[in-house]
């Protein structure tokens, strides 16, 4: 099955592990993914300090436009951060037809437009729903052996329309990691906020958040928190270091995508699966078969 | 005794001038938006009483309250509000216009949020090397060479682990622009034109 992939600048940079397992688990899965040319940033989740509402709408309404030039499938943002700019605009511009046409007469200004139609998704709901949980049990080569697991969504993934899955308490990805053979352990954290975009700049504030997440985790019995969101995997695992020092506490607590987990499981190996690739190593608790 | 009245100018000025400035008419304070608001201890007002002093004329108290700027985006409030208030969008709005009128809500995310605005305008992306680099720049050289060292375990953490891109300073190399990057400032230069407080 095609689909379109909008993979945005944090894919590209601190989270080129997910997009590293996002294509080892399509290639498992026979998913075939069309990168949206040219694509450019969503404006995700600092827009607003220089530039305006309108502004960042044409941002999402520009990519929009990119991928009908190449054809009419789903698009599949894996970053929760771009997912929910670019799905807003996607249904802004069924919803409201005034401003459906002011993105058009700014979309002019690049000699391009979008009629519409397009639907964005993330990857979990495609996992979810297109591939399934029966497909996704039969690829299972490498299942986790009950894996203690801490299934994160992070605030934006479900949201803000709830298209797939709940906005307060999702599962997809508590199914899915079982599917894998993972034991998903009780977590009250699951959709809470780490911080996102300000946690760089606003840590004091912030690290009492990613402190909350990582201690809930750690009560549950987790060895590992799976995530599907790039700035919850940043802001939890590489200024963990950080908020240990700041709340006086040791966590060690290695962060994973959930398609990280999937591509193991699947049966491409610790670097294929881009395992390799995380700052607190998850390799004593994945022991990755030879 | 005698009553005063609110003054309405600092409300008509929101709801003309800010982006998403008029959705604060549907508010019917019920605070939901405050109490789930994951920063509310940070917080000296939180959502709902901003839009309280809005609509009470409070323009100084609101202008110079750097809640405006400690929205983390999560979509809390906005899934949670029982009447469909676009919560967060009102935020950034308010945040947005406190900086064009010359007021910084919060100084490090002001600053990183320029360096973060500046990079999607003149490349098309976000180039999470330059960015940061910039940024730890601020406040001159030599500030920046502290704070570029106090950094240099995670940066060093993240290239080792083919997570960012390396460069020697910001601008060396400098960063790469997407194909249609003229169409897209045209693009912007447009949006901002016909942005609520902007029209010519």
């Amino acid at each position: 099955m095609d689909y379109f992939l909008y993979p945005g600048c944090s894919l590209e940079a601190g989270g080129s592990h997910y997009l590293a397992s996002v294509e080892a688990v399509a290639d498992a899965l026979g998913l075939n993914l069309i990168e949206i040319e040219d694509w450019n940033c969503c404006g995700a989740s600092l827009h607003y300090i220089g530039g305006t509402e309108l502004q960042t709408k044409a941002l999402n309404a520009r990519n929009l436009a990119m991928a009908q030039k190449q054809g009419g499938h789903d698009i599949i943002a894996p970053c929760s951060s771009c997912y929910i700019q670019m799905i807003q605009m996607a249904h802004e511009f069924e919803e409201e037809p005034e401003l459906a046409a002011e993105m058009n007469e700014i979309l002019a200004e690049a000699d391009l437009s979008y009629s519409g139609g397009l639907k964005v998704r993330h990857v979990l709901d495609v996992l979810f729903n297109d591939v399934g949980l029966d497909e996704i049990k039969e690829k299972v080569v490498n299942p986790l052996n009950g894996l203690k697991v801490a299934s994160y969504y992070g605030c934006q993934t479900t949201r803000p329309y709830g298209e797939y899955d709940s906005v307060e308490s999702p599962h997809t990805m508590d199914d899915i990691l079982e599917a894998l053979g993972a034991e998903v352990v009780p977590f009250d954290k699951g959709t809470k906020c780490c911080g996102s975009g300000i946690f760089f700049t606003e840590m004091e504030n912030c690290a009492p958040l990613v402190g909350a997440i990582l201690g809930a985790a750690t009560d549950g019995g987790a060895e590992v928190i799976s995530t599907a969101c790039p700035m919850c995997q940043m802001n939890l695992e590489i200024y963990q270091s950080r908020v240990n020092k700041m709340l006086h506490t040791e966590y060690d607590m290695p962060i994973v995508f959930v398609t990280q987990l999937m591509a193991l499981a699947f049966g491409k190996d610790f670097k294929q699966s881009a395992l390799d690739r995380n700052i607190v190593s998850p390799k004593s608790v994945l022991q990755p078969s030879a | 005794m005698a009553t005063k009245a609110y003054d309405k100018s600092f409300r008509e000025e929101v709801y003309d001038k800010v982006d998403a400035g008029e959705e604060i008419k549907l508010c019917m304070q019920c605070g939901v938006c405050g109490i789930t608001c994951p920063l509310r201890d940070e917080m000296t007002y939180g959502p709902r009483q901003i839009w309280s002093l809005i609509r009470a004329g409070k323009r100084d108290e609101v202008m110079n309250c750097s809640d405006i700027m400690l929205c983390t985006s999560c979509y809390t409030c906005k899934v949670r509000c029982p009447r469909g208030v676009k919560v967060i969008d009102v935020m950034h709005g308010l945040a947005h216009y406190a900086l064009q009128e010359g007021i910084v809500p919060r100084e490090n995310t002001s600053k990183f949020g320029k360096f973060f605005w500046n990079s999607i305008y003149k490349t098309g992306r976000i180039d999470e090397t330059e960015v940061p680099m910039r940024y730890s720049m601020r406040r001159g050289p030599i500030h920046g060479i502290f704070e570029t060292l106090e950094m240099m375990d995670i940066g060093r953490a993240l290239l080792s682990h083919k997570r960012m891109h390396f460069k020697l300073g910001p601008g060396i190399p400098p960063s790469k622009k997407i194909k249609g990057i003229k169409g897209l400032k045209k693009m912007l230069d447009k949006a901002e034109a016909m942005s609520p407080g902007k029209e010519a």
